[in-house]
Protein backbone atom coordinates (compact mmCIF):
# COMPACT_ATOMS: atom_id res chain seq x y z
CA UNK A 1 0.00 0.00 0.00
CA UNK A 2 1.20 3.50 -0.73
CA UNK A 3 -0.02 6.85 0.54
CA UNK A 4 -1.15 8.43 3.77
CA UNK A 5 -3.33 6.50 6.18
CA UNK A 6 -4.50 9.17 8.57
CA UNK A 7 -8.21 9.62 8.90
CA UNK A 8 -11.45 8.00 9.91
CA UNK A 9 -14.31 6.31 8.10
CA UNK A 10 -17.92 6.13 9.28
CA UNK A 11 -19.13 2.62 10.05
CA UNK A 12 -22.01 3.02 7.60
CA UNK A 13 -19.42 3.09 4.81
CA UNK A 14 -17.96 -0.20 5.97
CA UNK A 15 -21.33 -1.90 6.25
CA UNK A 16 -22.38 -0.65 2.80
CA UNK A 17 -19.10 -1.90 1.34
CA UNK A 18 -19.31 -5.32 2.97
CA UNK A 19 -22.97 -5.67 1.96
CA UNK A 20 -21.98 -4.88 -1.63
CA UNK A 21 -19.28 -7.58 -1.52
CA UNK A 22 -21.77 -10.01 -0.07
CA UNK A 23 -24.34 -9.33 -2.77
CA UNK A 24 -21.91 -9.66 -5.69
CA UNK A 25 -19.42 -12.28 -4.40
CA UNK A 26 -21.59 -13.96 -1.74
CA UNK A 27 -20.38 -14.91 1.72
CA UNK A 28 -17.15 -16.68 0.68
CA UNK A 29 -16.18 -13.77 -1.55
CA UNK A 30 -16.74 -11.33 1.29
CA UNK A 31 -14.66 -13.51 3.61
CA UNK A 32 -11.90 -13.78 1.00
CA UNK A 33 -11.43 -10.02 0.89
CA UNK A 34 -11.50 -9.66 4.67
CA UNK A 35 -9.07 -12.57 5.06
CA UNK A 36 -6.67 -10.96 2.60
CA UNK A 37 -7.00 -7.71 4.60
CA UNK A 38 -6.37 -9.55 7.89
CA UNK A 39 -9.72 -8.25 9.12
CA UNK A 40 -11.80 -11.42 9.10
CA UNK A 41 -13.43 -10.40 12.39
CA UNK A 42 -15.46 -7.85 10.45
CA UNK A 43 -17.34 -10.54 8.51
CA UNK A 44 -20.28 -10.67 10.86
CA UNK A 45 -20.54 -7.04 11.97
CA UNK A 46 -24.12 -6.18 12.67
CA UNK A 47 -25.91 -3.65 14.84
CA UNK A 48 -22.98 -1.28 14.96
CA UNK A 49 -23.50 2.44 15.37
CA UNK A 50 -23.47 3.70 11.75
CA UNK A 51 -22.10 7.06 12.82
CA UNK A 52 -19.25 5.66 14.83
CA UNK A 53 -15.95 5.39 12.96
CA UNK A 54 -13.09 3.03 12.20
CA UNK A 55 -9.56 4.10 11.40
CA UNK A 56 -8.76 4.87 7.78
CA UNK A 57 -5.86 2.40 7.78
CA UNK A 58 -8.23 -0.55 8.33
CA UNK A 59 -10.54 0.74 5.62
CA UNK A 60 -7.59 1.09 3.26
CA UNK A 61 -6.52 -2.48 4.00
CA UNK A 62 -9.93 -3.69 2.80
CA UNK A 63 -9.71 -1.65 -0.41
CA UNK A 64 -6.17 -2.90 -1.06
CA UNK A 65 -7.28 -6.50 -0.53
CA UNK A 66 -10.19 -5.89 -2.90
CA UNK A 67 -7.84 -4.56 -5.57
CA UNK A 68 -5.44 -7.48 -5.18
CA UNK A 69 -8.05 -10.20 -5.35
CA UNK A 70 -10.21 -8.56 -8.01
CA UNK A 71 -7.25 -8.00 -10.29
CA UNK A 72 -8.46 -7.23 -13.84
CA UNK A 73 -12.09 -7.69 -12.82
CA UNK A 74 -13.13 -4.30 -14.15
CA UNK A 75 -16.82 -5.08 -14.64
CA UNK A 76 -17.05 -6.78 -11.28
CA UNK A 77 -15.47 -3.77 -9.54
CA UNK A 78 -17.86 -1.44 -11.32
CA UNK A 79 -20.80 -3.58 -10.24
CA UNK A 80 -19.59 -3.61 -6.63
CA UNK A 81 -19.22 0.19 -6.82
CA UNK A 82 -22.83 0.47 -7.99
CA UNK A 83 -24.03 -1.72 -5.13
CA UNK A 84 -21.92 0.29 -2.68
CA UNK A 85 -23.78 3.41 -3.80
CA UNK A 86 -27.10 1.62 -3.41
CA UNK A 87 -26.39 0.46 0.15
CA UNK A 88 -24.78 3.71 1.26
CA UNK A 89 -27.63 5.86 -0.07
CA UNK A 90 -30.54 3.42 -0.26
CA UNK A 91 -33.16 6.10 -0.81
CA UNK A 92 -31.12 8.09 -3.33
CA UNK A 93 -30.02 11.65 -2.87
CA UNK A 94 -29.21 14.77 -4.83
CA UNK A 95 -25.87 14.13 -6.57
CA UNK A 96 -24.31 17.28 -5.13
CA UNK A 97 -25.28 16.06 -1.65
CA UNK A 98 -23.75 12.65 -2.31
CA UNK A 99 -20.44 14.24 -3.32
CA UNK A 100 -20.46 16.41 -0.21
CA UNK A 101 -21.33 13.44 2.00
CA UNK A 102 -18.76 10.99 0.62
CA UNK A 103 -16.03 13.49 1.55
CA UNK A 104 -17.47 13.67 5.07
CA UNK A 105 -18.04 9.94 5.48
CA UNK A 106 -14.46 9.12 4.51
CA UNK A 107 -12.28 11.72 6.18
CA UNK A 108 -8.85 11.20 4.73
CA UNK A 109 -6.32 12.82 2.45
CA UNK A 110 -8.50 12.87 -0.66
CA UNK A 111 -11.10 15.08 -2.29
CA UNK A 112 -14.05 14.63 -4.59
CA UNK A 113 -15.52 17.70 -6.23
CA UNK A 114 -17.95 18.63 -9.00
CA UNK A 115 -16.03 20.93 -11.35
CA UNK A 116 -18.51 21.24 -14.21
CA UNK A 117 -22.22 20.79 -14.47
CA UNK A 118 -24.45 21.10 -17.53
CA UNK A 119 -27.71 19.28 -18.33
CA UNK A 120 -25.73 16.91 -20.58
CA UNK A 121 -22.59 16.37 -18.55
CA UNK A 122 -21.18 16.48 -15.06
CA UNK A 123 -17.44 16.39 -14.43
CA UNK A 124 -16.15 15.14 -11.12
CA UNK A 125 -12.57 15.71 -10.10
CA UNK A 126 -11.08 13.14 -7.76
CA UNK A 127 -7.81 13.98 -6.04
CA UNK A 128 -5.80 11.17 -4.43
CA UNK A 129 -8.58 8.65 -5.00
CA UNK A 130 -8.45 6.19 -2.12
CA UNK A 131 -10.07 3.43 -4.17
CA UNK A 132 -7.41 3.15 -6.88
CA UNK A 133 -4.17 4.28 -5.28
CA UNK A 134 -2.30 1.10 -6.23
CA UNK A 135 -0.35 1.26 -9.47
CA UNK A 136 -1.99 -0.74 -12.22
CA UNK A 137 -5.49 -0.58 -10.78
CA UNK A 138 -8.18 1.27 -12.65
CA UNK A 139 -10.80 3.05 -10.64
CA UNK A 140 -13.77 1.07 -11.87
CA UNK A 141 -15.11 0.75 -8.35
CA UNK A 142 -15.49 4.48 -7.77
CA UNK A 143 -16.61 5.02 -11.35
CA UNK A 144 -19.42 2.53 -10.71
CA UNK A 145 -20.27 4.33 -7.51
CA UNK A 146 -20.49 7.76 -9.16
CA UNK A 147 -22.35 6.58 -12.27
CA UNK A 148 -24.96 4.78 -10.20
CA UNK A 149 -25.28 7.64 -7.71
CA UNK A 150 -26.05 10.07 -10.54
CA UNK A 151 -28.24 7.59 -12.41
CA UNK A 152 -30.55 7.28 -9.40
CA UNK A 153 -31.28 11.02 -9.48
CA UNK A 154 -32.43 10.96 -13.11
CA UNK A 155 -35.59 9.93 -14.91
CA UNK A 156 -35.68 6.40 -16.26
CA UNK A 157 -35.25 7.55 -19.88
CA UNK A 158 -31.85 9.03 -19.08
CA UNK A 159 -28.66 7.00 -19.01
CA UNK A 160 -25.32 7.95 -17.47
CA UNK A 161 -22.04 6.98 -19.12
CA UNK A 162 -18.82 7.49 -17.22
CA UNK A 163 -15.34 7.86 -18.70
CA UNK A 164 -11.92 8.89 -17.48
CA UNK A 165 -9.94 10.73 -20.15
CA UNK A 166 -6.41 9.58 -20.95
CA UNK A 167 -6.37 7.11 -18.08
CA UNK A 168 -2.96 5.52 -17.52
CA UNK A 169 -3.17 3.11 -14.61
CA UNK A 170 0.61 2.71 -14.60
CA UNK A 171 1.26 6.39 -13.99
CA UNK A 172 2.13 7.15 -10.35
CA UNK A 173 -0.28 10.08 -10.65
CA UNK A 174 -3.24 8.05 -11.89
CA UNK A 175 -5.16 8.47 -8.66
CA UNK A 176 -5.84 12.08 -9.65
CA UNK A 177 -8.40 12.15 -12.43
CA UNK A 178 -11.51 13.76 -13.85
CA UNK A 179 -14.49 11.52 -14.44
CA UNK A 180 -16.86 12.70 -17.14
CA UNK A 181 -20.44 11.65 -16.57
CA UNK A 182 -22.38 12.04 -19.79
CA UNK A 183 -26.16 12.08 -19.52
CA UNK A 184 -27.86 10.67 -22.59
CA UNK A 185 -31.49 10.12 -23.52
CA UNK A 186 -32.32 6.50 -24.31
CA UNK B 1 16.25 -6.77 -20.07
CA UNK B 2 19.08 -7.79 -17.71
CA UNK B 3 19.09 -11.59 -17.27
CA UNK B 4 19.27 -11.12 -13.47
CA UNK B 5 16.16 -8.98 -13.44
CA UNK B 6 13.17 -10.58 -11.77
CA UNK B 7 10.10 -10.74 -13.96
CA UNK B 8 6.69 -10.29 -12.39
CA UNK B 9 3.38 -11.78 -13.46
CA UNK B 10 -0.13 -11.81 -12.06
CA UNK B 11 -2.36 -14.66 -13.20
CA UNK B 12 -6.00 -15.16 -12.42
CA UNK B 13 -6.86 -18.86 -12.37
CA UNK B 14 -10.27 -20.45 -11.88
CA UNK B 15 -11.03 -23.86 -10.47
CA UNK B 16 -14.16 -25.25 -12.09
CA UNK B 17 -16.33 -28.31 -11.68
CA UNK B 18 -19.54 -29.64 -10.16
CA UNK B 19 -20.38 -29.31 -6.48
CA UNK B 20 -18.37 -31.56 -4.15
CA UNK B 21 -15.71 -32.64 -6.66
CA UNK B 22 -13.08 -31.21 -4.30
CA UNK B 23 -12.25 -27.79 -5.75
CA UNK B 24 -11.91 -26.08 -2.38
CA UNK B 25 -9.99 -29.07 -0.97
CA UNK B 26 -7.49 -28.90 -3.84
CA UNK B 27 -6.92 -25.20 -3.18
CA UNK B 28 -6.65 -25.69 0.60
CA UNK B 29 -4.13 -28.47 0.09
CA UNK B 30 -2.13 -26.33 -2.36
CA UNK B 31 -2.18 -23.20 -0.18
CA UNK B 32 -1.96 -24.51 3.37
CA UNK B 33 -1.43 -28.27 3.04
CA UNK B 34 -4.59 -29.06 4.96
CA UNK B 35 -7.69 -31.15 4.32
CA UNK B 36 -11.09 -31.01 6.00
CA UNK B 37 -13.33 -34.07 6.01
CA UNK B 38 -16.58 -32.12 6.36
CA UNK B 39 -18.05 -30.69 3.19
CA UNK B 40 -19.20 -27.09 3.14
CA UNK B 41 -20.32 -25.83 -0.27
CA UNK B 42 -18.63 -22.66 -1.48
CA UNK B 43 -20.97 -19.67 -1.52
CA UNK B 44 -20.20 -17.45 -4.51
CA UNK B 45 -16.47 -17.28 -5.01
CA UNK B 46 -13.67 -18.17 -2.68
CA UNK B 47 -10.68 -16.08 -3.79
CA UNK B 48 -7.14 -16.72 -2.56
CA UNK B 49 -3.78 -15.19 -3.39
CA UNK B 50 -0.59 -17.24 -3.60
CA UNK B 51 2.81 -15.86 -4.57
CA UNK B 52 5.19 -18.35 -6.14
CA UNK B 53 8.70 -18.01 -7.51
CA UNK B 54 9.61 -19.79 -10.72
CA UNK B 55 13.37 -20.32 -10.54
CA UNK B 56 13.77 -21.51 -14.13
CA UNK B 57 12.87 -18.10 -15.54
CA UNK B 58 13.60 -15.96 -12.48
CA UNK B 59 9.99 -14.85 -12.18
CA UNK B 60 7.62 -13.95 -9.39
CA UNK B 61 4.10 -15.11 -10.14
CA UNK B 62 1.17 -13.90 -8.12
CA UNK B 63 -1.66 -16.38 -8.51
CA UNK B 64 -5.19 -15.22 -7.81
CA UNK B 65 -7.13 -18.44 -7.42
CA UNK B 66 -10.89 -18.30 -7.89
CA UNK B 67 -12.71 -21.27 -6.45
CA UNK B 68 -16.12 -20.86 -8.06
CA UNK B 69 -19.25 -22.28 -6.50
CA UNK B 70 -20.54 -25.26 -8.44
CA UNK B 71 -24.21 -24.49 -7.93
CA UNK B 72 -26.38 -23.33 -10.83
CA UNK B 73 -27.73 -20.33 -8.93
CA UNK B 74 -24.46 -18.49 -9.58
CA UNK B 75 -24.77 -18.85 -13.37
CA UNK B 76 -25.86 -15.20 -13.83
CA UNK B 77 -22.84 -13.66 -12.11
CA UNK B 78 -20.36 -16.26 -13.34
CA UNK B 79 -19.53 -14.27 -16.49
CA UNK B 80 -18.32 -11.44 -14.25
CA UNK B 81 -16.24 -13.86 -12.18
CA UNK B 82 -14.34 -15.03 -15.29
CA UNK B 83 -13.09 -11.59 -16.35
CA UNK B 84 -9.29 -11.49 -16.61
CA UNK B 85 -8.91 -15.25 -16.19
CA UNK B 86 -5.98 -16.86 -18.03
CA UNK B 87 -6.23 -20.47 -16.91
CA UNK B 88 -8.39 -23.10 -15.28
CA UNK B 89 -8.33 -26.44 -13.57
CA UNK B 90 -11.35 -28.42 -14.80
CA UNK B 91 -12.07 -30.82 -11.96
CA UNK B 92 -14.21 -33.95 -11.89
CA UNK B 93 -14.66 -36.64 -9.26
CA UNK B 94 -13.45 -40.05 -10.50
CA UNK B 95 -16.24 -41.75 -8.47
CA UNK B 96 -19.11 -39.80 -10.09
CA UNK B 97 -19.33 -40.09 -13.87
CA UNK B 98 -21.84 -37.23 -14.18
CA UNK B 99 -19.18 -34.79 -12.93
CA UNK B 100 -16.93 -36.01 -15.76
CA UNK B 101 -19.71 -35.58 -18.35
CA UNK B 102 -20.37 -32.04 -17.13
CA UNK B 103 -16.81 -30.95 -17.86
CA UNK B 104 -17.51 -30.93 -21.58
CA UNK B 105 -21.22 -30.20 -21.39
CA UNK B 106 -20.95 -27.31 -18.98
CA UNK B 107 -17.65 -26.15 -17.45
CA UNK B 108 -15.46 -26.12 -20.55
CA UNK B 109 -18.25 -24.36 -22.47
CA UNK B 110 -18.40 -21.70 -19.75
CA UNK B 111 -14.63 -21.27 -19.78
CA UNK B 112 -14.49 -20.93 -23.57
CA UNK B 113 -17.45 -18.56 -23.61
CA UNK B 114 -16.00 -16.10 -21.13
CA UNK B 115 -12.22 -16.48 -21.42
CA UNK B 116 -10.11 -15.32 -24.35
CA UNK B 117 -8.89 -18.12 -26.56
CA UNK B 118 -5.31 -18.20 -25.24
CA UNK B 119 -6.63 -19.43 -21.88
CA UNK B 120 -5.01 -22.69 -20.72
CA UNK B 121 -6.78 -25.51 -18.94
CA UNK B 122 -5.83 -28.78 -17.34
CA UNK B 123 -8.20 -31.69 -16.75
CA UNK B 124 -8.11 -32.99 -13.18
CA UNK B 125 -9.62 -36.28 -11.97
CA UNK B 126 -9.80 -35.82 -8.21
CA UNK B 127 -10.33 -38.34 -5.39
CA UNK B 128 -7.85 -40.89 -6.80
CA UNK B 129 -7.63 -42.27 -3.24
CA UNK B 130 -11.15 -43.71 -3.78
CA UNK B 131 -10.00 -46.06 -6.52
CA UNK B 132 -12.33 -48.87 -5.38
CA UNK B 133 -15.31 -46.60 -6.12
CA UNK B 134 -13.98 -45.36 -9.45
CA UNK B 135 -16.49 -44.94 -12.31
CA UNK B 136 -14.23 -42.97 -14.65
CA UNK B 137 -11.25 -45.08 -15.80
CA UNK B 138 -7.96 -43.18 -15.96
CA UNK B 139 -7.66 -43.97 -19.67
CA UNK B 140 -11.06 -42.39 -20.35
CA UNK B 141 -9.93 -39.20 -18.61
CA UNK B 142 -6.66 -39.14 -20.54
CA UNK B 143 -8.40 -39.67 -23.88
CA UNK B 144 -10.94 -36.99 -23.12
CA UNK B 145 -8.20 -34.50 -22.15
CA UNK B 146 -6.69 -35.01 -25.61
CA UNK B 147 -10.07 -34.55 -27.26
CA UNK B 148 -10.73 -31.24 -25.54
CA UNK B 149 -7.12 -30.11 -26.11
CA UNK B 150 -6.38 -29.73 -22.41
CA UNK B 151 -2.74 -28.89 -21.72
CA UNK B 152 -2.47 -31.83 -19.38
CA UNK B 153 -4.39 -34.54 -17.55
CA UNK B 154 -3.61 -35.34 -13.93
CA UNK B 155 -5.34 -37.48 -11.34
CA UNK B 156 -5.10 -36.04 -7.83
CA UNK B 157 -6.01 -36.74 -4.25
CA UNK B 158 -6.69 -33.53 -2.34
CA UNK B 159 -7.10 -35.68 0.76
CA UNK B 160 -3.64 -37.22 0.64
CA UNK B 161 -1.91 -34.39 -1.21
CA UNK B 162 -1.11 -36.48 -4.26
CA UNK B 163 -0.22 -34.54 -7.43
CA UNK B 164 -1.86 -31.34 -6.14
CA UNK B 165 1.23 -29.15 -6.39
CA UNK B 166 2.01 -30.72 -9.76
CA UNK B 167 -1.42 -29.79 -11.13
CA UNK B 168 -1.06 -26.11 -10.21
CA UNK B 169 2.59 -26.03 -11.28
CA UNK B 170 1.85 -27.48 -14.71
CA UNK B 171 -0.96 -25.01 -15.25
CA UNK B 172 1.23 -22.05 -14.28
CA UNK B 173 4.01 -23.25 -16.60
CA UNK B 174 1.55 -23.56 -19.48
CA UNK B 175 0.26 -20.04 -18.82
CA UNK B 176 3.84 -18.76 -18.78
CA UNK B 177 4.45 -20.45 -22.15
CA UNK B 178 1.37 -18.68 -23.48
CA UNK B 179 2.99 -15.45 -22.31
CA UNK B 180 6.07 -16.18 -24.41
CA UNK B 181 8.27 -17.65 -21.70
CA UNK B 182 10.47 -20.61 -22.60
CA UNK B 183 9.96 -23.04 -19.78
Amino acid sequence: MIGEYKGVVKNKVITALLTAYHEVLDYDGLKSILREANLLDLKDIKNIDPNDTIDFFSFKKIITAQNILLFECNSLLETIGEKFSFYLFPFGKDFKEIIKEINELIQADWKVEIIKKTPQEIQVEVKKCIFCSEIGVSCDFFKGFLVHSLQKTLQSNMKVEGSIENEDVYSPDHYNFVLKLKINKV
Amino acid sequence: MNSDEIKEFVFKITVLGNSAVGKTSLINQYIEHSFKEDYKPTLGANIIRKDVFVDEINAKCRLILWDLAGQEKYQIVRSLYFQGCVGALLVYDITRHNTFNDIEGYWLKDFKRYVKKEGSYILIGNKMDLDDQRTVPEEEGRKFAEEIKASDFIETSAKFNQNVDLAFKNLVYQILRNHGEEI
